[in-house]
């Protein structure tokens, strides 16, 4: 007897909405569970539900579905790094003459930190640079959720997001670089990765300029109801996000360079800022889901001891830097610790740029990606619950805000 | 126990002036008071600079002054230094009475005991006091006197609230209001006026009454729109806004100070009257600004406010002019003949803008200078 026609066919194919909607209704609930223990963020509810959901253990989410839902994910993380990019306040560092010193000091001893650890490891200086340079950038994801849930505001919360801003950009521009050395050494050539890194930056500094510039003309023409300025503001993030992956450049730094200017070149006040509110809530948790997905549980246990010191040599550095500088900086202890806290989770969005120390270098690329993957797989559990202790510490969240 | 009035030279003058503290990314309020106030201990000012409420506003108490001129000096020098140390933290700061879209269950309470325990005892309406005044002290070389003053400063109230009134939007929306602050601060049980005593023995005997039935602890607890100071030894007036500059809140407690000597040197008869009329008048004021009109209950007609405002002015002059106040009574004379009050700027600023955070931005740059 055949099937008829009309019915579906058996296994069902994967749909990306039926995708889309399990991954946020499983999200959910891990959140909340993650929310009723009082000290862990919902996000981390979200990271351990796509934990399970992943290939690393259950694997109902495989790796087709993952790339699937891939979509959602850089959505989400294109309206968050706009939002970090709209933090980064250059007048404020015109008034404040310590805040970028301050800030460049966090990311360089943090970098010296662990790149002294690993050295003192036995590991290549030139290898161990390159991952202490994935180490100077903090997630804006994570820290920007946590403040989201906690609706924390002030002193700590706002240096935070300037720092996490500013050390993404350090961080992208090291590993920019760094990249041709690493690849020189294997290939004997520096000038093809010199070229690719120049477009990078290039490209991608130029790529979110334009979209700026574009965005402020339809602003124009839209005025500033919040409504159409929504829209603006979500579609040219989405635009941008694709031509960034159209090019061959980076999402990350585009979408940060068009965050910077939105805040800091918009002179006539066109646009306007648009909070993206809990629909946006939405991204986020599929976001963190596929987040949780990547991790293997082996991350957890091969060199799981160097990640761990990494992660120690990391936090010391971005507290040392502060703490020094806490006086001409006019901050106190507290908040210096605090920030240097809140500072905690490592940002795993630049590891697309190494994608071709793969392919030059495999062996090189094996062991940056697990002492670095095993530093943000611990910092994947510990970071978002850092972040919320350093806010709530601070004075700066409300525990209950969104329970 | 009694209260003791401590006399003080008559007509000396002080300002508390409540502003606002803004985040410079969408312009709500900033729960930074604490962090500017301890950045701000660093330096020297004259007065104290006190936290409010609410994290996210601080108060301004100037040192007590005899004349306008060195008042506005001072409460420019101390608006400048406050505005330094907020560039610094990245935050700003803005008059006004209300901010205009701030959500009131947002703010937070700035952990002191007195402010906790205002907090337990009015419930939600403490979080709703988020709005920023300005109160000015008007030193009495008399508890009597101080008596007087009150009652007689009284039909000034809507005069003084047209001036200050900048407080047109509050929680998002234009509430047709002139000044919308006064309708929150009706909200607690002990506002409005003081009762009609004739002394300070009077008022002594009132306040042991209600000090008996436990109502009231000490004078704070009267939410009044002016009231006796007795530990200053002046008189409070607490209906104004805080206006969208500091010059105009010197100009306004310049013109007060010069209402005061007149009052005390004219002595126009009191009459429990002026309370009749005075919900009415007020209302007036608030509602409309310079365009209300009021009813005068010593010759039972209807004036408009701008009209008797201006008589006022010219009453009160030549008391300015030996005060040092000249300056400050034009700058009011040509608010009320055209330029407009507070509210005014801002509904203009909204009208050219479109958006709210925009007008916070101006209102902001206006004050910071």
């Amino acid at each position: 007897m055949t099937t008829p026609e009309f019915l579906p066919s058996w296994p069902l194919p994967a749909n990306s909405f039926a995708l889309f909607g399990l991954l946020l209704l499983a999200g959910v609930v891990g959140g909340r569970v993650a929310a009723t223990t009082r000290i862990l963020p919902a996000i981390t509810g979200y990271i351990a539900t796509g934990f399970l959901l992943g290939p690393g253990v259950l694997n109902w989410l495989d790796e087709r579905a993952l790339a699937d839902a891939r979509i959602f994910a850089d959505v989400s993380l294109g309206i968050i790094v706009f939002e970090l990019g709209r933090r980064l306040d250059i007048e404020w560092a015109r008034h404040d003459r310590w805040l970028l010193p301050t800030g460049l000091a966090e990311s360089l001893v943090s970098f010296a930190a662990m790149a002294g650890l690993l050295i003192g490891l036995g590991i290549d200086a030139l290898e161990a640079a390159m991952m202490a340079t994935f180490g100077v950038a903090t997630a804006p994801a994570v820290v920007l959720l946590v403040t989201r849930e906690l609706r924390a505001d002030g002193p700590v919360t706002r240096r935070t997001l300037w720092y996490v801003a500013l050390n993404n950009i350090i961080g992208i521009l090291g590993l920019v670089v760094l990249l041709p050395f690493v690849e020189a050494r294997a290939t004997g050539t520096p000038w093809t990765p010199a070229a690719r890194s120049l477009w990078l930056l290039a490209g991608s500094f130029l790529l979110g300029y334009v979209a700026y510039l574009v965005m402020t003309q339809i602003a124009r023409v839209v005025g500033k109801a919040t409504a159409p300025q929504f829209i603006l503001t979500v579609s040219m993030i989405i635009v941008t996000v694709g031509a960034a992956q159209m090019l061959r450049l980076s999402v990350l730094l585009a979408l940060l360079v068009l965050g910077i200017c939105a805040h800091n070149l918009d002179r006539h006040h066109r646009l306007i800022d648009v909070r993206f509110g809990d629909a946006a809530e939405l991204f986020f948790v599929a976001l963190f889901v596929v987040t949780g997905a990547t991790l293997r549980p082996a991350q957890f246990t091969q060199l799981a001891w160097i990640g761990i010191a990494f992660v120690v040599a990391r936090f010391a550095g971005k507290a040392l830097a502060l703490i020094v500088l806490r006086r001409p900086a006019h901050i106190t202890g507290r908040q210096a610790t605090t920030v240097a806290l809140a500072l905690t989770p490592i940002s795993g969005l630049a590891i697309g740029l190494t994608q071709p120390i793969f392919d030059v270098a495999p062996e090189f690329g094996a062991r940056l990606a697990a002492i670095v993957a095993a530093g943000i797989a611990i910092l994947h559990v510990l970071g978002p619950v850092a972040t919320r202790f350093a806010l709530l510490r601070a004075g700066e969240g409300e525990a209950e805000a969104r329970n | 126990m009694p209260l003791h009035f401590k006399p003080s030279a008559a007509l000396t003058l002080g300002v508390e002036l409540e502003l606002m503290l803004l985040n410079t990314r969408d312009w709500n309020l900033a729960p930074d008071a604490d962090d500017l106030l301890r950045r701000a201990a660093q330096n020297e000012h004259r007065g104290e600079l006190k936290p409010e409420l609410t994290q996210s506003m601080v108060e301004i108490n100037t040192s007590v002054h005899t004349a306008y001129p060195a008042l506005l000096d001072e409460l420019r020098h101390t608006r400048d230094v406050l505005a330094r140390h907020a560039r610094q933290m990245n935050v700003a700061l803005a008059g006004g009475g209300t901010h205009p879209f701030q959500k009131w269950s947002e703010r937070r309470i700035y952990p002191t005991e007195r402010f906790l325990s205002v907090s337990e005892k009015y419930g939600f309406l403490a979080k709703q006091f988020t709005v920023f005044g300005q109160h000015i002290h008007i030193g009495c070389a008399s508890a009597d006197d101080a008596i007087y003053l009150t009652h007689a400063v009284t039909r000034y109230v809507p005069h003084l609230i047209a001036i200050a009134a900048s407080s047109p939007f509050y929680q998002g929306v234009d509430t047709m209001f002139d000044s919308s602050r006064l309708s929150v601060v009706n909200a607690f049980p002990l506002s409005g006026t003081m009762p009609w005593v004739q002394s300070w023995d009077e008022f002594n005997a009132y306040y042991d009454r209600m000090h008996g039935y436990g109502i009231v602890q000490s004078m704070k607890d009267f939410y009044w729109d002016v009231r006796p100071k007795p530990e200053y030894g002046t008189v409070e007036i607490r209906v104004c806004d805080t206006p969208l500059t500091v010059d105009r809140a010197a100009q306004l407690a310049g013109f007060a100070q010069a209402l005061a000597g007149w009052l005390f040197h004219e002595r126009p008869a009191l009459s429990a009257d002026v309370y009749l009329a005075h919900s009415y008048n007020r209302f007036q004021a608030c509602r409309h600004g310079f365009a209300g009109s009021l009813i005068d209950t010593t010759d039972s007609r209807s004036v408009g406010l701008a009209e008797d405002l201006q008589a006022t002015l010219r009453h009160v002059r030549p008391h300015a002019r030996a005060l040092g106040a000249e300056p400050a009574l034009d700058a009011i004379a040509a608010a009320v003949s055209g330029e407009g009050n507070d509210a005014a700027w801002l509904r203009a600023r909204f009208t050219q803008s479109g958006t709210l955070a925009d007008v916070v931005r101006q209102q902001s740059a206006w004050f910071m200078g």
